[in-house]
């Protein structure tokens, strides 16, 4: 990591990129980047096509009651994985268990739990108070490459090949199974493993993503990239393609702007991802005005 | 016909939803090579019935599928749900069972000539590229018969195959299913035309909610009329 930090730091005195690119944390924020936009732009198009933009939402400001649960029981505040993973993949599991068995509209329960952990979190962050700052815990809800470690980017790295491998191997059946649950079951696949296996994989990936684009806005980088990608491709392939390049796009042009004017990573990359979506929107519509 | 010689045993199944009855004690076989029609009128319970053999719905009874070869069941459903506006091209959908390399990295060439060879068979030659969302009711409709037909399944699920399709499709389609119970594939088909389930059927089922009568499609049609009329 230092010899990747020296390089950038040498481009950067050199004029090649901008002035904040000397200092470790922003080659840190760099790396996290180049693993993030990938995994979750490329998680995105099958978010969108399976409609889980609300759960994604509920997932992510679920991390705030998992934090809250770590530090209680003792997490470091920079380091409060155990809480964070524990509580929203728990959650994730009992969402889809209570939404296989019950006739409500899906987005109806997502808002009831999304209620219920939030309503959780609010009052454990009042006993979480008492010991913390609470500006150490802003980190965590909206991102911040300050508090990216090397650490971090270990397990950035080996959660985001874990899931890359898990997708590659069930790609084809989540396909289908996204489509058309009873075909999927017809060609040997099981809708609930595929529900199930796609949540687990959505809310790691989403946890390990927290620390660099915070808990309130990860829900845009599992949903703006496929919603700006739709808006230009014609095949699933041109999907997955045109959503890590949207997200990859942002991601960079986010952490840029984040150090240039010294606003947060999370909302710079957020504000990144929806100029990109307008301008998809735009190609899209003269697209289609051509044709 | 039970035991070994029949493909699909389904023995006193009965469904129950929300205080309702949608299956009472239903029971029918299927042998190899057979095409086995299920007739009806709306509610009663015929795409339940398919659901529960795909493991979609929870019934009590028995069903029992004697698989005996690549144990393939092949599906074409009565509605296809999906979000039209996913680029999800033709040839994806295709390939997607019939690869093991993710469609969103590309279609292996072998594969890419199958789906060509396919689509020539249910009268989409060309229509590789294009989006499931860009077609009409009758072609998505065959895109998916084409799917479900290869490779030669074992069972064949037909959930009102004939939906939305032209008459001349309606003949190819047929011409297609009797090919499939030639080569000994067990076809179920839930179907509501009549002059269709005479010109395909080796056994008739006419059920509304219970099996009201098992047997050869002139005797079955007959009585159904009479009960119609």
């Amino acid at each position: 990591m230092n010899t990747f930090s020296g390089w950038l730091a040498d481009l950067s005195h050199a004029g090649l990129l901008p002035h904040a690119f000397q200092y470790p944390f922003v080659a840190r924020g760099l790396v996290a980047i180049l693993i993030l936009a990938p995994l979750l732009g490329g998680l995105s198009h099958l978010v969108v096509a399976r409609r889980l933009a609300f759960f994604s939402t509920a997932i992510g400001q679920a991390a705030l009651t998992g934090l809250t649960i770590g530090l209680l029981l003792g997490e470091p505040l920079n380091a409060a994985y155990g809480g964070i993973t524990g509580f929203c993949l728990a959650l994730a599991l009992l969402m889809v268990f209570v939404k296989r068995r019950s006739q409500l509209p899906p987005d109806t329960l997502i808002g009831v739990f999304m209620a219920l952990t939030l309503g959780l979190g609010i009052c454990l962050l009042v006993a979480v108070t008492k010991r913390f700052n609470i500006h150490q815990i802003e980190a965590i809800m909206f991102g911040s490459l300050l508090t990216v470690t090397d650490t971090d980017l270990v397990l950035l790295g080996l959660a985001a090949a874990g899931i890359g491998a898990a997708l590659a191997l069930r790609y084809n059946g989540l396909l289908v199974d996204s489509l058309s649950p009873p075909l999927a079951r017809a060609q040997g696949g099981d809708p609930a493993v595929s529900e199930y296996l796609f949540v687990l994989l959505l809310t790691a990936a989403i946890t390990v993503s927290l620390k660099v684009i915070g808990a309130l806005l990860v829900e845009a980088l599992v949903v703006v990239p496929a919603a700006a990608a739709r808006n230009l491709a014609r095949s699933t392939r041109g999907y997955l393609g045109w959503s890590v390049v949207v997200a990859l796009i942002a991601g960079l042009g986010g952490l840029v702007v984040s150090t240039e004017w010294r606003v947060p990573t999370g909302g710079a990359i957020v504000l990144a991802l929806a100029a990109l979506f307008f301008v998809t929107l735009a190609i899209g519509a003269l697209r289609g005005r051509a044709a | 016909m039970t035991g070994p010689s029949a493909l699909l045993e389904i023995a006193g199944v009965s469904v129950r939803d929300d205080g309702r009855t949608l299956l009472d004690d239903v029971s029918l076989t299927l042998a190899p090579g057979t095409v086995h029609v299920l007739i009806g009128p709306n509610g009663a319970g015929k795409s339940t019935l398919a659901a529960c053999i795909l493991g979609l719905r929870h019934f009590s009874g028995d069903i029992t599928l004697h698989l005996r070869g690549n144990g393939r069941i092949g599906f074409v459903p009565q509605s296809f749900e999906a979000d039209r506006t996913l680029p999800v091209t033709v040839a994806e959908l295709l390939a997607a069972s019939r690869q093991r390399r993710p469609v969103c990295l590309g279609i292996a060439r072998p594969v890419r000539a199958r789906i060509a060879e396919l689509l020539a068979r249910v009268g989409l030659a060309g229509f590789e590229a294009r989006r499931l969302g860009a077609l009409s009711g009758g072609e998505l409709r065959r895109v998916l018969i084409a799917n479900a037909l290869d490779p030669a399944p074992e069972l064949l699920l037909c959930d009102e195959p004939a939906s939305g399709l032209d008459p001349e499709a309606v003949l190819q389609l047929d011409g297609l299913i009797k090919d499939a119970a030639r080569a000994g594939t067990a076809v179920l088909m839930v179907s509501h035309d009549l002059a269709e389930v005479r010109r395909v059927a080796d056994q008739v089922t006419w059920l509304d909610r219970s099996v009201r009568m098992t047997g050869a499609p002139d005797a079955v049609l007959a009585a159904h009329s009479g009960a119609a009329a």
